[in-house]
Protein backbone atom coordinates (compact mmCIF):
# COMPACT_ATOMS: atom_id res chain seq x y z
CA UNK A 1 0.00 0.00 0.00
CA UNK A 2 1.41 3.42 -1.00
CA UNK A 3 1.79 5.90 1.84
CA UNK A 4 2.35 9.59 1.42
CA UNK A 5 4.25 10.66 4.56
CA UNK A 6 5.85 9.52 7.76
CA UNK A 7 4.45 10.43 11.19
CA UNK A 8 6.11 13.52 12.71
CA UNK A 9 8.15 12.75 15.85
CA UNK A 10 5.85 14.86 18.00
CA UNK A 11 2.81 12.88 16.91
CA UNK A 12 4.63 9.60 17.44
CA UNK A 13 5.42 10.66 21.01
CA UNK A 14 1.75 11.54 21.43
CA UNK A 15 0.76 8.03 20.29
CA UNK A 16 3.11 6.52 22.88
CA UNK A 17 1.77 8.77 25.63
CA UNK A 18 -1.78 7.82 24.63
CA UNK A 19 -1.00 4.12 24.90
CA UNK A 20 0.53 4.40 28.38
CA UNK A 21 1.98 7.20 30.53
CA UNK A 22 5.05 5.06 31.27
CA UNK A 23 7.19 5.44 28.13
CA UNK A 24 8.84 2.04 28.48
CA UNK A 25 5.52 0.22 28.84
CA UNK A 26 4.09 2.33 26.01
CA UNK A 27 6.95 1.31 23.71
CA UNK A 28 6.27 -2.36 24.44
CA UNK A 29 2.55 -1.84 23.90
CA UNK A 30 3.32 -0.09 20.61
CA UNK A 31 5.31 -3.09 19.34
CA UNK A 32 2.58 -5.44 20.54
CA UNK A 33 -0.14 -3.37 18.87
CA UNK A 34 1.74 -3.36 15.56
CA UNK A 35 2.02 -7.14 15.71
CA UNK A 36 -1.64 -7.57 16.67
CA UNK A 37 -2.93 -5.23 13.97
CA UNK A 38 -0.88 -7.06 11.34
CA UNK A 39 -2.40 -10.30 12.65
CA UNK A 40 -5.89 -8.79 12.46
CA UNK A 41 -5.29 -7.94 8.80
CA UNK A 42 -4.08 -11.51 8.25
CA UNK A 43 -7.20 -12.96 9.92
CA UNK A 44 -9.30 -10.88 7.54
CA UNK A 45 -7.39 -12.17 4.51
CA UNK A 46 -5.87 -8.79 3.54
CA UNK A 47 -3.11 -8.87 0.97
CA UNK A 48 -0.45 -6.73 2.70
CA UNK A 49 -0.85 -6.91 6.51
CA UNK A 50 2.44 -5.12 7.26
CA UNK A 51 1.78 -2.31 4.79
CA UNK A 52 -1.75 -1.84 6.11
CA UNK A 53 -0.42 -1.72 9.69
CA UNK A 54 1.99 1.07 8.69
CA UNK A 55 -0.94 2.89 7.12
CA UNK A 56 -2.98 2.61 10.34
CA UNK A 57 -0.17 4.23 12.34
CA UNK A 58 0.26 6.92 9.70
CA UNK A 59 -3.42 7.78 9.81
CA UNK A 60 -3.64 7.74 13.59
CA UNK A 61 -0.41 9.74 13.76
CA UNK A 62 -1.95 12.50 11.65
CA UNK A 63 -5.05 12.69 13.79
CA UNK A 64 -3.76 11.86 17.27
CA UNK A 65 -3.38 15.46 18.48
CA UNK A 66 -6.97 16.14 17.51
CA UNK A 67 -8.54 12.85 18.65
CA UNK A 68 -6.74 12.07 21.92
CA UNK A 69 -8.16 14.90 24.09
CA UNK A 70 -11.77 13.85 23.48
CA UNK A 71 -11.47 10.09 22.95
CA UNK A 72 -12.89 7.96 25.74
CA UNK A 73 -11.87 4.31 26.14
CA UNK A 74 -9.00 2.01 25.26
CA UNK A 75 -6.94 3.74 22.53
CA UNK A 76 -6.23 0.36 20.93
CA UNK A 77 -9.88 0.22 19.93
CA UNK A 78 -9.46 3.47 18.05
CA UNK A 79 -6.60 1.89 16.10
CA UNK A 80 -8.89 -1.07 15.39
CA UNK A 81 -11.57 1.25 14.04
CA UNK A 82 -9.04 2.84 11.68
CA UNK A 83 -7.89 -0.67 10.67
CA UNK A 84 -11.51 -1.59 9.97
CA UNK A 85 -11.88 1.33 7.58
CA UNK A 86 -8.71 0.27 5.82
CA UNK A 87 -9.99 -3.29 5.47
CA UNK A 88 -13.14 -2.00 3.80
CA UNK A 89 -11.03 0.08 1.41
CA UNK A 90 -8.76 -2.90 0.77
CA UNK A 91 -11.73 -5.15 -0.01
CA UNK A 92 -13.24 -2.54 -2.31
CA UNK A 93 -9.93 -2.20 -4.13
CA UNK A 94 -9.58 -5.97 -4.43
CA UNK A 95 -13.05 -6.20 -5.97
CA UNK A 96 -12.40 -3.50 -8.56
CA UNK A 97 -9.00 -4.86 -9.57
CA UNK A 98 -9.46 -7.90 -11.74
CA UNK A 99 -6.97 -10.49 -10.58
CA UNK A 100 -4.49 -9.83 -13.35
CA UNK A 101 -1.73 -8.69 -11.04
CA UNK A 102 -1.99 -11.47 -8.51
CA UNK A 103 -1.78 -15.09 -9.51
CA UNK A 104 -4.58 -17.35 -8.36
CA UNK A 105 -4.12 -18.54 -4.79
CA UNK A 106 -2.67 -21.97 -4.72
CA UNK A 107 -1.53 -24.34 -2.05
CA UNK A 108 2.14 -23.99 -1.16
CA UNK A 109 4.27 -26.63 -2.77
CA UNK A 110 7.88 -27.57 -2.20
CA UNK A 111 10.03 -25.64 -4.65
CA UNK A 112 13.66 -26.02 -5.62
CA UNK A 113 14.68 -23.19 -3.28
CA UNK A 114 12.76 -24.83 -0.42
CA UNK A 115 14.76 -27.98 -1.01
CA UNK A 116 17.93 -25.88 -0.94
CA UNK A 117 16.81 -24.50 2.41
CA UNK A 118 15.85 -27.84 3.89
CA UNK A 119 19.38 -28.43 5.10
CA UNK A 120 19.58 -24.98 6.72
CA UNK A 121 16.18 -25.54 8.31
CA UNK A 122 17.31 -28.85 9.80
CA UNK A 123 20.52 -27.29 11.16
CA UNK A 124 18.68 -24.31 12.64
CA UNK A 125 16.02 -26.56 14.15
CA UNK A 126 18.67 -28.72 15.82
CA UNK A 127 20.58 -25.74 17.19
CA UNK A 128 17.42 -24.03 18.50
CA UNK A 129 16.11 -27.22 20.09
CA UNK A 130 19.29 -27.38 22.14
CA UNK A 131 18.39 -24.02 23.64
CA UNK A 132 15.07 -25.37 24.92
CA UNK A 133 14.92 -26.85 28.40
CA UNK A 134 14.53 -30.63 28.59
CA UNK A 135 11.10 -30.11 30.14
CA UNK A 136 9.87 -27.94 27.26
CA UNK A 137 11.30 -30.33 24.65
CA UNK A 138 9.47 -33.19 26.32
CA UNK A 139 6.24 -31.23 26.42
CA UNK A 140 6.38 -30.44 22.69
CA UNK A 141 7.10 -34.09 21.84
CA UNK A 142 4.23 -35.24 24.05
CA UNK A 143 1.89 -32.69 22.55
CA UNK A 144 2.56 -34.04 19.07
CA UNK A 145 2.65 -37.72 20.02
CA UNK A 146 -0.68 -38.35 18.27
CA UNK A 147 -2.14 -36.92 15.11
CA UNK A 148 -5.59 -36.29 13.63
CA UNK A 149 -8.54 -37.56 15.72
CA UNK A 150 -6.41 -39.38 18.32
CA UNK A 151 -4.68 -36.16 19.33
CA UNK A 152 -7.82 -34.71 20.96
CA UNK A 153 -8.04 -37.46 23.59
CA UNK A 154 -4.27 -37.59 23.94
CA UNK A 155 -3.97 -33.86 24.65
CA UNK A 156 -6.79 -33.98 27.15
CA UNK A 157 -5.00 -36.85 28.97
CA UNK A 158 -1.76 -34.88 28.88
CA UNK A 159 -3.51 -31.83 30.35
CA UNK A 160 -4.95 -34.01 33.12
CA UNK A 161 -1.50 -35.39 33.93
CA UNK A 162 -0.14 -31.85 34.20
CA UNK A 163 -3.20 -30.80 36.21
CA UNK A 164 -4.02 -27.96 33.83
CA UNK A 165 -6.82 -27.34 31.33
CA UNK A 166 -6.45 -28.22 27.65
CA UNK A 167 -6.63 -24.50 26.92
CA UNK A 168 -3.71 -23.75 29.26
CA UNK A 169 -1.75 -26.64 27.76
CA UNK A 170 -2.31 -25.24 24.27
CA UNK A 171 -1.11 -21.78 25.36
CA UNK A 172 1.90 -23.30 27.13
CA UNK A 173 2.91 -25.17 23.95
CA UNK A 174 2.20 -22.05 21.89
CA UNK A 175 4.67 -20.04 24.01
CA UNK A 176 7.38 -22.65 23.57
CA UNK A 177 6.74 -22.81 19.84
CA UNK A 178 6.87 -19.03 19.47
CA UNK A 179 10.30 -18.90 21.07
CA UNK A 180 11.45 -21.85 18.96
CA UNK A 181 10.09 -20.33 15.75
CA UNK A 182 11.71 -16.98 16.56
CA UNK A 183 15.04 -18.69 17.11
CA UNK A 184 14.76 -20.64 13.82
CA UNK A 185 13.78 -17.51 11.88
CA UNK A 186 16.77 -15.59 13.22
CA UNK A 187 19.07 -18.53 12.48
CA UNK A 188 17.77 -18.83 8.88
CA UNK A 189 18.20 -15.09 8.35
CA UNK A 190 21.80 -15.27 9.58
CA UNK A 191 22.50 -18.15 7.23
CA UNK A 192 20.92 -16.30 4.29
CA UNK A 193 23.01 -13.20 5.02
CA UNK A 194 26.20 -15.23 5.10
CA UNK A 195 25.50 -16.67 1.64
CA UNK B 1 -22.04 -12.29 22.74
CA UNK B 2 -20.66 -12.49 26.27
CA UNK B 3 -16.93 -12.80 26.94
CA UNK B 4 -17.36 -16.23 28.52
CA UNK B 5 -19.11 -17.49 25.41
CA UNK B 6 -15.90 -17.20 23.39
CA UNK B 7 -15.38 -20.91 22.83
CA UNK B 8 -12.50 -22.57 21.02
CA UNK B 9 -14.89 -23.50 18.20
CA UNK B 10 -15.92 -19.86 17.80
CA UNK B 11 -12.31 -18.67 17.78
CA UNK B 12 -11.48 -21.26 15.14
CA UNK B 13 -14.31 -19.95 12.96
CA UNK B 14 -12.95 -16.45 13.56
CA UNK B 15 -9.53 -17.55 12.32
CA UNK B 16 -11.08 -18.98 9.18
CA UNK B 17 -13.21 -15.87 8.55
CA UNK B 18 -16.51 -17.68 9.04
CA UNK B 19 -18.13 -15.47 11.70
CA UNK B 20 -20.85 -12.87 11.49
CA UNK B 21 -19.68 -9.24 11.52
CA UNK B 22 -20.94 -8.79 15.08
CA UNK B 23 -19.07 -11.79 16.52
CA UNK B 24 -15.96 -11.03 14.50
CA UNK B 25 -15.81 -7.42 15.69
CA UNK B 26 -16.23 -8.53 19.30
CA UNK B 27 -13.36 -11.02 19.04
CA UNK B 28 -11.13 -8.55 17.19
CA UNK B 29 -11.66 -6.07 20.03
CA UNK B 30 -10.82 -8.69 22.64
CA UNK B 31 -7.81 -9.82 20.63
CA UNK B 32 -6.32 -6.33 20.84
CA UNK B 33 -7.23 -5.52 24.43
CA UNK B 34 -7.42 -8.78 26.38
CA UNK B 35 -4.14 -10.65 26.74
CA UNK B 36 -5.78 -13.98 27.55
CA UNK B 37 -8.01 -13.95 24.47
CA UNK B 38 -5.02 -12.85 22.42
CA UNK B 39 -2.95 -15.85 23.50
CA UNK B 40 -5.89 -18.23 23.02
CA UNK B 41 -6.38 -16.98 19.46
CA UNK B 42 -2.68 -17.26 18.62
CA UNK B 43 -2.43 -20.74 20.18
CA UNK B 44 -5.47 -21.89 18.21
CA UNK B 45 -3.94 -20.40 15.08
CA UNK B 46 -0.96 -22.71 15.64
CA UNK B 47 -3.28 -25.70 15.99
CA UNK B 48 -4.94 -24.66 12.75
CA UNK B 49 -1.52 -24.66 11.08
CA UNK B 50 -1.03 -28.22 12.38
CA UNK B 51 -4.42 -29.32 11.06
CA UNK B 52 -3.59 -27.88 7.66
CA UNK B 53 -0.21 -29.64 7.62
CA UNK B 54 -1.91 -32.91 8.60
CA UNK B 55 -4.41 -32.41 5.78
CA UNK B 56 -7.11 -32.31 8.44
CA UNK B 57 -9.16 -29.42 7.02
CA UNK B 58 -12.20 -29.65 4.75
CA UNK B 59 -11.75 -28.37 1.21
CA UNK B 60 -13.56 -25.10 2.02
CA UNK B 61 -11.53 -24.50 5.19
CA UNK B 62 -8.33 -25.37 3.34
CA UNK B 63 -9.06 -22.65 0.78
CA UNK B 64 -9.87 -20.16 3.51
CA UNK B 65 -6.65 -21.13 5.30
CA UNK B 66 -4.48 -20.72 2.20
CA UNK B 67 -6.01 -17.31 1.40
CA UNK B 68 -5.09 -16.08 4.89
CA UNK B 69 -2.05 -17.94 6.13
CA UNK B 70 -0.18 -19.22 3.09
CA UNK B 71 -0.43 -16.22 0.83
CA UNK B 72 2.89 -14.42 1.08
CA UNK B 73 6.44 -15.81 0.97
CA UNK B 74 6.85 -14.83 4.63
CA UNK B 75 3.71 -16.76 5.61
CA UNK B 76 4.82 -19.80 3.65
CA UNK B 77 8.18 -19.64 5.35
CA UNK B 78 6.47 -19.61 8.75
CA UNK B 79 4.36 -22.56 7.66
CA UNK B 80 7.51 -24.47 6.68
CA UNK B 81 9.08 -23.73 10.06
CA UNK B 82 5.92 -24.95 11.83
CA UNK B 83 6.01 -28.07 9.67
CA UNK B 84 9.68 -28.70 10.52
CA UNK B 85 9.01 -28.40 14.28
CA UNK B 86 5.98 -30.66 14.03
CA UNK B 87 7.81 -33.28 11.93
CA UNK B 88 10.67 -33.34 14.43
CA UNK B 89 8.27 -33.74 17.37
CA UNK B 90 6.34 -36.54 15.64
CA UNK B 91 9.62 -38.36 14.80
CA UNK B 92 10.80 -38.01 18.41
CA UNK B 93 7.47 -39.24 19.77
CA UNK B 94 7.57 -42.30 17.51
CA UNK B 95 11.19 -43.05 18.38
CA UNK B 96 10.56 -42.85 22.13
CA UNK B 97 7.44 -45.01 21.74
CA UNK B 98 9.46 -47.69 19.93
CA UNK B 99 12.28 -47.50 22.46
CA UNK B 100 9.89 -48.08 25.36
CA UNK B 101 10.26 -51.53 26.94
CA UNK B 102 7.75 -54.02 25.64
CA UNK B 103 7.27 -55.59 29.08
CA UNK B 104 6.30 -53.13 31.78
CA UNK B 105 7.92 -53.11 35.23
CA UNK B 106 4.66 -54.25 36.87
CA UNK B 107 4.37 -57.13 34.43
CA UNK B 108 7.94 -58.22 35.25
CA UNK B 109 7.26 -58.06 38.99
CA UNK B 110 4.11 -60.07 38.51
CA UNK B 111 5.96 -62.72 36.46
CA UNK B 112 8.64 -62.95 39.10
CA UNK B 113 6.13 -63.35 41.93
CA UNK B 114 4.29 -66.05 40.02
CA UNK B 115 7.27 -68.34 40.31
CA UNK B 116 7.68 -67.85 44.06
CA UNK B 117 5.93 -69.65 46.92
CA UNK B 118 2.31 -68.57 47.49
CA UNK B 119 2.64 -67.25 51.07
CA UNK B 120 5.25 -64.75 49.93
CA UNK B 121 2.80 -62.76 47.87
CA UNK B 122 0.48 -61.33 50.58
CA UNK B 123 3.41 -60.58 52.92
CA UNK B 124 5.38 -58.80 50.23
CA UNK B 125 2.37 -56.80 49.08
CA UNK B 126 1.44 -55.75 52.62
CA UNK B 127 5.01 -54.74 53.44
CA UNK B 128 5.46 -52.76 50.25
CA UNK B 129 2.12 -50.97 50.64
CA UNK B 130 2.84 -50.08 54.27
CA UNK B 131 6.33 -48.84 53.46
CA UNK B 132 5.10 -46.75 50.56
CA UNK B 133 2.34 -45.17 52.68
CA UNK B 134 4.79 -44.38 55.47
CA UNK B 135 7.31 -42.78 53.10
CA UNK B 136 4.67 -40.76 51.28
CA UNK B 137 3.12 -39.55 54.55
CA UNK B 138 6.48 -38.58 56.07
CA UNK B 139 7.66 -36.83 52.91
CA UNK B 140 4.40 -34.96 52.68
CA UNK B 141 4.70 -33.71 56.27
CA UNK B 142 8.32 -32.63 55.82
CA UNK B 143 7.58 -30.90 52.53
CA UNK B 144 4.56 -29.13 54.00
CA UNK B 145 6.58 -27.77 56.92
CA UNK B 146 9.42 -26.68 54.66
CA UNK B 147 6.99 -24.94 52.31
CA UNK B 148 5.28 -23.12 55.16
CA UNK B 149 8.63 -21.95 56.57
CA UNK B 150 9.72 -20.60 53.17
CA UNK B 151 6.45 -18.71 52.71
CA UNK B 152 6.85 -17.16 56.15
CA UNK B 153 10.40 -16.11 55.34
CA UNK B 154 9.23 -14.58 52.05
CA UNK B 155 6.44 -12.64 53.78
CA UNK B 156 8.95 -11.31 56.31
CA UNK B 157 11.43 -10.38 53.58
CA UNK B 158 8.77 -8.45 51.67
CA UNK B 159 7.20 -6.59 54.58
CA UNK B 160 7.29 -2.78 54.14
CA UNK B 161 9.85 -2.50 56.98
CA UNK B 162 12.25 -5.03 55.39
CA UNK B 163 11.87 -3.49 51.94
CA UNK B 164 12.97 -0.11 53.31
CA UNK B 165 16.39 -1.64 53.98
CA UNK B 166 18.64 -2.19 50.99
CA UNK B 167 21.09 -5.04 51.59
CA UNK B 168 24.29 -4.51 49.54
CA UNK B 169 24.30 -8.08 48.19
CA UNK B 170 21.05 -7.59 46.26
CA UNK B 171 20.62 -7.56 42.51
CA UNK B 172 17.64 -5.69 41.02
CA UNK B 173 15.86 -6.76 37.86
CA UNK B 174 13.01 -5.08 35.98
CA UNK B 175 10.49 -7.53 34.55
CA UNK B 176 7.79 -6.81 32.03
CA UNK B 177 4.34 -8.37 32.03
CA UNK B 178 3.91 -11.31 29.66
CA UNK B 179 0.81 -9.56 28.25
CA UNK B 180 2.89 -6.77 26.77
CA UNK B 181 6.08 -8.67 26.14
CA UNK B 182 4.49 -10.91 23.50
CA UNK B 183 6.89 -13.09 21.59
CA UNK B 184 9.95 -11.32 23.02
CA UNK B 185 12.67 -13.36 24.69
CA UNK B 186 12.21 -14.06 28.39
CA UNK B 187 14.23 -11.99 30.84
CA UNK B 188 17.33 -13.92 31.87
CA UNK B 189 18.64 -13.40 35.38
CA UNK B 190 22.21 -14.42 36.01
CA UNK B 191 22.70 -14.56 39.76
CA UNK B 192 26.30 -14.07 40.89
CA UNK B 193 27.38 -16.45 43.66
CA UNK B 194 27.99 -13.57 46.09
CA UNK B 195 24.38 -12.28 45.79
CA UNK B 196 22.00 -13.11 48.59
CA UNK B 197 18.82 -11.46 47.32
CA UNK B 198 17.13 -10.77 44.01
CA UNK B 199 14.76 -7.85 43.90
CA UNK B 200 12.22 -7.94 41.09
CA UNK B 201 10.44 -4.79 39.95
CA UNK B 202 7.04 -5.68 38.58
CA UNK B 203 5.28 -2.85 36.72
CA UNK B 204 1.49 -2.88 37.13
CA UNK B 205 0.11 -1.65 33.81
CA UNK B 206 -3.58 -2.02 34.48
CA UNK B 207 -5.53 1.11 35.32
CA UNK B 208 -7.12 -0.38 38.47
CA UNK B 209 -5.13 0.12 41.66
CA UNK B 210 -5.37 -1.97 44.83
CA UNK B 211 -4.46 -1.50 48.45
CA UNK B 212 -2.32 -4.65 48.41
CA UNK B 213 -1.10 -7.25 45.94
CA UNK B 214 -0.39 -10.95 46.19
CA UNK B 215 2.42 -12.60 44.24
CA UNK B 216 2.63 -16.28 43.46
CA UNK B 217 6.10 -17.36 42.37
CA UNK B 218 6.05 -20.62 40.46
CA UNK B 219 9.09 -22.71 39.55
CA UNK B 220 8.13 -24.50 36.34
CA UNK B 221 10.64 -27.34 36.68
CA UNK B 222 9.08 -28.93 39.76
CA UNK B 223 5.87 -26.82 39.73
CA UNK B 224 6.51 -25.61 43.27
CA UNK B 225 4.87 -22.32 44.08
CA UNK B 226 5.06 -19.83 46.91
CA UNK B 227 2.57 -17.13 47.78
CA UNK B 228 3.62 -13.76 49.14
CA UNK B 229 0.69 -11.62 50.37
CA UNK B 230 0.40 -7.97 51.48
CA UNK B 231 2.73 -6.48 48.88
CA UNK B 232 2.41 -2.77 48.36
CA UNK B 233 2.97 -0.75 45.21
CA UNK B 234 5.18 2.29 44.93
CA UNK B 235 4.63 5.08 42.47
CA UNK B 236 7.85 6.88 41.62
CA UNK B 237 6.78 7.82 38.13
CA UNK B 238 6.10 4.13 37.48
CA UNK B 239 3.52 2.14 39.37
CA UNK B 240 5.61 -0.84 40.45
CA UNK B 241 5.49 -3.66 42.97
CA UNK B 242 8.81 -4.75 44.47
CA UNK B 243 9.33 -8.41 45.23
CA UNK B 244 12.46 -9.56 47.06
CA UNK B 245 13.48 -13.21 46.90
CA UNK B 246 16.39 -15.08 48.51
CA UNK B 247 18.92 -15.97 45.82
CA UNK B 248 19.19 -19.54 47.15
CA UNK B 249 15.50 -20.11 46.40
CA UNK B 250 16.04 -19.29 42.74
CA UNK B 251 17.71 -22.37 41.35
CA UNK B 252 18.42 -22.57 37.62
CA UNK B 253 15.30 -22.78 35.45
CA UNK B 254 12.11 -21.05 34.32
CA UNK B 255 9.87 -19.11 36.68
CA UNK B 256 6.48 -17.52 36.44
CA UNK B 257 4.98 -14.87 38.71
CA UNK B 258 1.28 -14.14 38.97
CA UNK B 259 0.64 -10.80 40.60
CA UNK B 260 -2.94 -10.28 41.73
CA UNK B 261 -4.62 -7.14 43.01
CA UNK B 262 -6.37 -7.58 46.37
CA UNK B 263 -9.36 -5.30 46.88
CA UNK B 264 -10.07 -3.64 50.24
CA UNK B 265 -12.64 -6.35 51.07
CA UNK B 266 -10.04 -9.06 50.51
CA UNK B 267 -11.30 -10.33 47.16
CA UNK B 268 -8.72 -11.16 44.54
CA UNK B 269 -9.05 -9.17 41.35
CA UNK B 270 -7.10 -8.63 38.12
CA UNK B 271 -3.71 -10.22 37.72
CA UNK B 272 -0.57 -9.78 35.66
CA UNK B 273 1.85 -12.51 34.67
CA UNK B 274 5.64 -12.21 34.49
CA UNK B 275 8.20 -14.81 33.61
CA UNK B 276 11.96 -15.12 33.75
CA UNK B 277 14.81 -17.63 33.50
CA UNK B 278 17.48 -18.03 36.14
CA UNK B 279 20.99 -18.94 35.09
CA UNK B 280 24.04 -19.32 37.30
Amino acid sequence: MARDSAVPTENFEEILAWLNPDREVAATMYVQLRHDLAKTFTFRGCSDPEGLTDEVFDRVGKKVLEVRPTYVGDPRLYFRAVANNLIKEDLKRAKTQVSLEEPELREPTTTESDEDNAEDMEECLRSCLQKLSAENRKLIVNYYAKEKQAKIDHRSELAQQLEISVETLRVKVYRIRVSLQGCIERCLENKAQRK
Amino acid sequence: MKEDSVTDALLREFLLGKLTDEDRERIEGLFLTDSQTRERVLALEQDLFDDYLEDGLSQGDKERFVSRYARTDEQRRKLRITGAIKDWAVREARASHQAAPTVSVWRRIWLWLRFNPRFFIPIAVTTVVAAVFAIVWLNGRIEQRKHFAIEQELAQLNSPVSLREAPPDTISVDLRPVAVRGAEKQTEINIPTESHFVELHLPWIQSERYSTYQAEVRRLRDRKSFKIPNLQAQNNGRYTIRLRLPAQLLTTGNYQINLTGVAANGTLSFSEEYSFVVTR
